[in-house]
């Protein structure tokens, strides 16, 4: 009889402890932890019943879902809602020179790389680039204008042989 | 889906492999990613990963423009004289005026008049 109600209370205890577990507090404070040793920065956490929500500004969305996983990965956190946390907005992009300097530029790259055939029109920082280049060479002739300082692209590039 | 979005995982190599980037918004919500890869292998790595989400980057909706640590770019500011140039013909194809370059090649160029075929000129721009 003694014995049986040992058993009983020890089960009891047993539940009431695994059902509280961590206060929504402890989890706050874990999970703050957690992003700060993940280097993760711009976030703000709350905890109720277990589930964290996530608010704030990050860099960009790779840090986003950083901290989705290193919230998730605390003991204790059922759930992660990340939907009001933003990535910044991202600065304007701004051509590396005047649109005809660029034009100049470009055909220059495309040249030494050997990318014979292809035409390009720079308006405002964006390049529309069409002409047939050697398909052996097409990744690269596309690498050189994008590499030139531009802020947007058509790519009208064909694959020759 | 944004571009940011289309495009995470390439971001998340440069992270692995790096790669330093900065990430600016271009023409109608284009992603500019300029950056510095530590290495050629690394560069290709972003090149091969763009290929596979955009095959033949022809969206359009991403400007990868990433160079390695050394200026292996092969000059990109330069200029290589062709036969029948001059400085003012070179200078009308970057809509700068001749003695910009005449300025910055002082150290190469003697007089304006002379240039030749397969001298490397600096490009002010």
């Amino acid at each position: 009889m003694k014995i049986k109600f040992l058993t009983v209370l020890t089960i009891a205890i047993a539940f009431f402890i695994s059902a509280c577990g961590k206060s929504d507090a402890d989890l706050t404070k874990a999970v703050n932890e957690k992003l700060a040793a993940d280097k993760i920065t711009g976030v703000t956490v709350a905890v109720k019943d277990g589930v964290a929500t996530l608010t704030g500004e990050v860099a960009d969305v790779t840090v986003k879902t950083k901290a989705e996983t290193s919230a998730k990965s605390v003991e204790g956190i059922k759930n992660v809602v990340s939907t009001d946390l933003k990535t910044k907005p991202l600065p304007v992009a701004t051509p590396a020179a005047p649109d005809p300097a660029l034009t100049g530029k470009i055909n220059e790259s495309l040249k030494k790389a050997g990318c014979t055939g292809a035409t390009v029109a720079v308006t405002n920082g964006k390049v529309t680039v069409s002409g047939e280049v050697p398909g052996a060479k097409y990744a690269e002739c596309v690498q050189v204008i994008m590499q030139s300082g531009i802020t947007g692209i058509d790519n009208q590039l064909k694959k020759g042989k | 889906m944004s571009a940011q979005e289309k495009y995470q995982s390439l971001l998340e190599l440069a992270n692995q492999n790096g790669t330093t980037y900065e990430l600016t918004e271009g023409d109608n919500g284009t992603l500019v990613i300029t950056g510095t890869a530590p290495s050629a292998e690394a560069k290709q790595a972003l090149w091969d990963e763009y290929n596979r989400l955009d095959p033949d980057y022809k969206s359009g909706d991403l400007i990868l423009n990433i160079t390695t640590g050394d200026a292996a770019g092969g000059g990109a500011n330069t200029y290589t004289v062709e036969s029948g140039d001059s400085l003012s013909k070179i200078a009308g194809k970057y809509g700068i005026q001749w003695k910009a370059i005449w300025d910055a090649n002082r150290d190469i160029l003697h007089d304006p008049d002379k240039i030749y075929p397969g001298q490397e000129l600096k490009i002010p721009i």
